[in-house]
């Protein structure tokens, strides 16, 4: 399955030298000893999955997951490649870490590591980053992920200053302000009296974001969208030429605030769990074409960590081995082609990196599932340091069963 | 009376357990000759977190009254302070061979939290802006006392809804024993569903409200917990949702006026309402012990 090359048929991927050589219609030819084999009967093999956003806590948080633990759980999950996030301690703010990050990954696992650099020193929110030497040094966006860049003046010049250069913007949506809010502000944050964050923390920063990428021209891209009033801000961005995309994760689309209902801390998440009829917005967005890329926004925290009370628990879940089989569970109407391409061509176009398609000539980063392959999730089973889900004991119908990258199998 | 593990809020209440807290209630305010040997050996601890003088007060003399022992636990130089883990403590709390814990505490949701780790019993005594069930059951015992039944009166609660666990439990309490149950804030100081919370009316115009109630609680202003950029400032509060002469003409002759307590005079009540004939706060803190004797009896009282 290749959305790039319009095909849906069953071939035999020849691979030499880590690139993809030739895709044949006939059947295998008979026995080379020169020549490994591999059945994927029964399996779909599409271009190697990518995540554009996952944490990988280091450094500084390595108790929550380190390079070669969140790899592991990367290919587990079915992915050939992530996109790291710079909000670790220090953060990822200057050339010489993009570069160590880049080669501690490539040491500690084969999932192709891709390192988004801070927009801001620290994450300050103000004081500009060198943009510039991190593009060199191999950074593939920019972020202040975790939170939103707090000055339009310095997000506003970041992206005028490397606007000639292709590395995209990635934006938190989430207004500073309403930072101390816990969960969604709504019905069952009324319930619950409990300290709320409203869509509108969210939306009124995508459509500052959206501004400054009208205004500069830069790519830009929201990441993890909740609230359904933030479509609309999507949908004006396309439909006025700006260079906007948007991702969603699964526990977005499935999971909503009634979760937090007897104060489960560990359903804590940022952006968070909003209501059935934003999630349902979200699951339209996809199906519309508005949102056109999935991330798990995999944020692996220590089981303690995610204990109540709600103030103490940290946000986030541990994402990279359910997001597949959530995100075919919530959207089981979508297009294979499109679910195909918001996991693998579309997250390659807007990072700028090789993949993303099984075109002879390509690196041959290859993920293989099985569409009908019920299984359960178990987090004591997680590769990943973080066992915290909202998907514990569900069961989904698409299993990741084959992750190759560059030619090598690595699950 | 029926045993309860715990006490963490009337969400899942129904009727006949408000009833039956009620009914005991009222018992031991008529007097119950053998209530000191009920709770006899038994230890309460309280866990306040959040300053408080009258609950603390109120459920150290329930506790007396029953023959349990009262044993503060000094939250300011606690061990959880020192980075003990809340399972810890709790354990440790019941090892020392505590029955009862009654905690008190700034955020939403601390008695649940607290709860899964205790072998014994959490008595919420208020949890952020979420519940006060005693104060919900004192309040719907007093209501009854005055109207002995509850079906088809009508009950308008005023002030910071959003932010009150007085509210939240008073509201459901009341509403469950049959009155109609009205709040009235600001708009953005309401539950944003209708019905609110699931089955309160609400409004942000009191004096339309004040000529059909039959009771008025006010809610304090809480000064203390107000975020200036989340709220309107108290004097907003006062003006639009607090008592004074113009409003106490609007309620009809019979209607009573509760308020939790401690009382802000001249903010949300004039002076002269806290013991015009027609309040109750005194009744209510007299009824506050009562009812915190039901609910001990409930949780740690019969066979241990």
């Amino acid at each position: 399955m290749d959305p790039t090359l319009d095909l849906d048929a069953i071939r035999t991927i020849v691979v030499r030298n880590g690139v993809i050589a030739a895709l044949r219609d006939d059947a295998p030819v008979a026995a080379d000893p020169e020549v490994e084999r591999v059945d994927c009967a029964g399996m779909v093999l599409c271009p190697g999955f990518i995540d554009p956003h996952v944490h990988l806590r280091e450094p500084g948080d390595a108790h929550k997951e380190t390079l070669a633990s969140g790899l592991a759980a990367a290919a587990a999950g079915g992915f050939t490649a992530v996109a790291a996030m710079p909000n670790t301690r220090p953060a990822i703010d200057d050339a010489a870490s993009i570069r160590r990050i880049a080669r501690d990954a490539a040491a500690a696992g084969r999932v192709r590591t891709y390192v988004i650099g801070a927009v801001t020193r620290g994450r300050d929110g103000t004081t500009i980053a060198e943009l510039r030497s991190m593009a060199s040094a191999g950074a593939v966006a920019f972020s202040d992920d975790g939170s939103s860049t707090a000055s339009l003046k310095a997000l506003y010049n970041a992206a005028l200053s490397i606007a000639d250069l292709p590395q995209p913007f990635l934006s938190h949506c989430e207004d500073r302000s309403f930072g101390d809010g816990l969960m969604h502000d709504g019905a069952v944050a009324d319930l619950l009296g409990v300290t709320a964050s409203p869509s509108i923390a969210e939306t009124a920063i995508a459509a500052r974001d959206a501004l400054v990428a009208r205004a500069t021209g830069k790519a830009w891209h929201l990441c993890h969208v909740s609230a359904a009033e933030t479509i609309d801000v999507i949908r004006w961005a396309q439909g006025h030429g700006v260079r906007l995309t948007a991702e969603v994760t699964p526990h977005h689309l499935l999971c909503t605030d009634q979760a937090l209902l007897g104060y489960d801390a560990r359903m804590r998440v940022n952006p968070p769990l909003r209501s059935e009829s934003d999630a349902a917005a979200m699951r339209r967005a996809v199906a519309d074409g508005i949102i056109t890329i999935f991330a798990s926004d995999h944020a692996p925290h220590t089981t303690e960590e995610k204990e109540p009370p709600l103030s103490h628990a940290c946000a986030g879940f541990s994402g990279l081995e359910t997001a597949i089989g959530a995100t075919f569970h919530a959207l089981p109407d979508v297009a294979l082609a499109v679910m195909v391409a918001n996991f693998s061509t579309n997250v390659a176009a807007l990072l700028g990196v090789a993949g993303g398609t099984l075109k002879v000539g390509s690196p041959a980063d290859i993920t293989g599932l099985y569409l009908d392959r019920p299984w359960t999730v178990e987090p004591h089973r997680f590769k990943s340091l973080g066992r915290v889900t909202p998907f514990a004991g569900m069961k989904f119908a698409v299993q990741p069963a084959l992750a190759v990258v560059g030619g090598e199998i690595v699950v | 009376m029926t045993r309860t593990r715990h006490l963490l809020d009337l969400d899942g209440a129904d009727r006949s357990t408000i009833e039956r807290f009620v009914a005991r209630a009222a018992e031991f305010k008529r007097g119950v000759p053998s209530a000191a040997r009920l709770l006899h050996g038994r230890i309460v601890v309280g866990m306040f977190f959040e300053a408080s003088t009258r609950t603390a007060l109120s459920f150290a003399a329930a506790a007396f009254r029953l023959g349990a022992h009262w044993l503060d636990f000094k939250t300011e130089s606690s061990s959880l302070g020192k980075g003990e883990s809340l399972a810890d403590t709790m354990r440790t709390v019941r090892a020392i061979g505590a029955d009862a814990v009654v905690v008190r505490h700034s955020e939403s949701g601390f008695a649940h939290a607290l709860a899964p780790h205790f072998g014994g019993s959490i008595i919420n005594a208020g949890d952020g802006c979420h519940a006060h069930p005693t104060q919900g059951l004192l309040d719907a015992f007093t209501l009854q006392e005055e109207f002995a039944t509850l079906d088809g009166r009508r009950l308008t609660i005023s002030g910071d809804i959003k932010h009150s666990r007085v509210a939240r439990s008073s509201a459901r309490a009341s509403s469950l024993l049959g009155a109609h149950v009205t709040l009235c804030a600001p708009p953005s100081l309401l539950p944003r569903d209708r019905p609110a919370w699931g089955f309160a009316a609400a409004s942000s115009d009191l004096d339309a409200e004040l000529p059909s109630s039959d009771a008025l609680m006010l809610l304090r202003v809480q000064k203390e917990r107000i975020d200036a950029a989340g709220s309107p400032p108290s004097s907003d509060l006062a003006s639009g949702f607090g008592l004074d002469a113009r409003r106490y003409a609007l309620l009809p002759a019979h209607a009573i006026i509760m308020h939790p307590g401690p009382v802000n005079r001249g903010v949300e009540i004039a002076q002269a309402f806290v013991t015009d004939p027609r309040s109750r706060i005194e009744r209510q803190v007299e009824n506050g012990t009562f009812t915190r004797m039901a609910v001990l009896e409930a949780c740690i009282g019969g066979p241990s």
